[in-house]
């Protein structure tokens, strides 16, 4: 118990002493992350509108892969972007094992069918009055899309927020693809587990605070944006 | 009489069920044609497909000396008609940016579109409103707001669904005024209604939509009076 507490306190001087380190490691996290949602979300917004508004052949399957394919843990896709981009493997030729790139891809193909399969639900609840709306004022079908995406902005940030909880702490994949390597690919998450299995509480304790903080933030920010949203109904 | 469009074989099925089977439909230019219909008579439909919203499955249509099938009149449609839903959208924004979406579109410049939005509500008395957000409104606000929003576009034909439908006497009466006047501006008018009574005088056409299919109105010029003196026509 004095060791754990020993430990807390040596987590904050870490974390208010500015160890590089540790930064660098909060930094790196942040980075691939924002990077994997800032790609995957224009593409998910628009294959979710299409799936919400449009009908055409094979759209109830393709929303059934999207909900499936949710559920597909970290660890396997990570195993399957290795197999991947392992020497041997058909990408191999990329030279993209155990970088930066590679995280961002794992963690793009991590998000993509969250953010669909929400930004879905959020655009099927979407007042279809609103994209005729804009079409009858003489909206090109694009700015018709932008505008729609504005009415339903609180759910759409929701779905955002959801996709970047998920692979800011995602631990599989980064550690797969990305290989834990300092000052190059490890991040919150891998560093949490090699520092705790080395006995190295206190940088531990100090990561899992940031991530801790992190992911209450966001939740209870989404709480109050989507609350917003609802009073304005 | 010229007529602003025609609309030749319209068919539309929508869960296997045919919801509009049109031989002929034709809507005169400058003037108000109101179609009367029960619910779920295809008046919506019908609306949503003469203003390009709705594709049907078949359907021709003449419009400007040209004769298009509805797929290559699509845009077109899009472009000069302006429909008003029965509970009309406004967007998430003040009153005044709504008005001033379409002017927007049209690629106009902030400060030539906020003052013709100026001159439009003052047009239609809602300049108090102008700062307001749209969705604070009440339902006969809207309806107003979104009739100015429509008519700062200078539509070549406005389709109005159940303008009136909801409101209470003064906003009926307030509604029924700027419909006057904007007939009287010489755009062309498409209304449809379950009711009569209160839109009747602005009319000067009237047809008449049952499960689908158009029949010809008992009369070509109904007033008010007729209505009155004889009630059993007013259930339509
Ligand atoms: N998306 C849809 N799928 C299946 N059927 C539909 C769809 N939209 C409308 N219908 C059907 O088409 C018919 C016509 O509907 P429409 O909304 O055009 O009627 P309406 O005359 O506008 O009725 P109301 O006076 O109630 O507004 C109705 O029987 C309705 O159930
Ligand atoms: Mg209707």
């Amino acid at each position: 118990m004095n060791d754990l507490s020993q430990a807390s306190l040596n987590a904050f001087q870490l974390l208010i002493s500015g160890n590089t380190d540790i930064w660098e490691i909060i930094s790196l996290s942040f980075s691939v992350s924002f990077s994997a949602i800032l790609i995957a979300t224009p593409f998910a917004l628009i294959i979710a509108f299409c799936l919400a508004f449009f009908q055409f052949k094979l759209r109830r399957a393709c929303i059934a892969l999207f909900n499936t394919f949710m559920s597909v843990p970290a660890v396997i896709i990570g195993l399957t972007l290795y197999l991947l981009l392992s020497r041997s493997g058909p990408l191999g030729d990329l030279r993209l094992l155990f970088t930066h790139k590679a995280m961002i891809i794992g963690q793009i193909l991590l998000c993509f069918p969250l953010l669909v399969a929400m930004a879905h639900a959020t655009f099927q609840a979407a007042d279809r009055r609103a994209w005729e709306t804009a079409i009858t004022l003489g909206a090109k079908p694009w700015r018709a899309f932008f505008t729609l995406v504005y009415e339903v902005r609180f759910g759409l940030i929701a779905a955002i927020v959801a996709g970047f909880g998920r692979v800011i702490a995602e631990i599989g994949c980064s550690m797969m693809v990305g290989g834990n390597i300092l000052h190059s690919t490890r991040n919150i998450p891998t560093a949490i587990a090699l520092e705790t299995s080395k006995g190295e509480f206190a940088q531990g304790i100090a990561l899992g605070i940031v991530l801790l903080v992190l992911s209450l933030s966001l939740n209870a920010g989404v709480s109050v944006f989507q609350g917003k949203g609802e009073l304005q109904q | 009489m010229t007529d602003l469009i025609d609309l030749n074989n319209i068919h539309l099925t929508l869960a296997d069920k045919a919801v509009l089977n049109i031989k002929s439909i034709s809507i005169p230019a400058h003037q108000c044609t109101l179609i009367t219909g029960r619910n779920g008579s295809g008046k919506t439909t019908l609306f949503k497909v003469i203003s390009g919203l709705l594709k049907p499955n078949r359907a021709t249509i003449e419009y400007q000396g040209l004769t298009l099938p509805w797929k290559k009149a699509k845009p077109i449609l899009q472009k000069d008609f302006i429909y008003l839903h029965q509970n009309p959208y406004l967007f998430d924004d003040t009153v005044l940016n709504n008005i001033a979406y379409g002017l927007y579109r049209a690629g106009e410049s902030k400060a030539v579109a906020h003052q013709k939005v100026m001159q439009a509500l003052d047009w239609a008395n809602l300049s108090h409103l102008a700062h307001r957000s749209a969705k604070q409104l009440s339902g006969g606000e809207k309806q107003r707001v979104a009739l100015t929003r429509a008519r700062i576009l200078s539509p070549r034909l406005l389709l109005l669904d159940e303008p009136t439908a909801s409101m209470d006497t003064d906003a009926k009466q307030q509604t029924s005024e700027l419909l006057q006047r904007l007939k009287s501006e010489g755009v062309s008018i498409l209304i449809c209604s379950h009711e009569t009574h209160t839109i009747d005088h602005i009319a000067d056409h009237f047809l008449h939509l049952e499960n689908g299919e158009l029949t010809p109105a008992s009369s070509s010029k109904r007033t008010s009076n007729v209505t009155v003196l004889n009630p059993s026509k007013k259930s339509i």
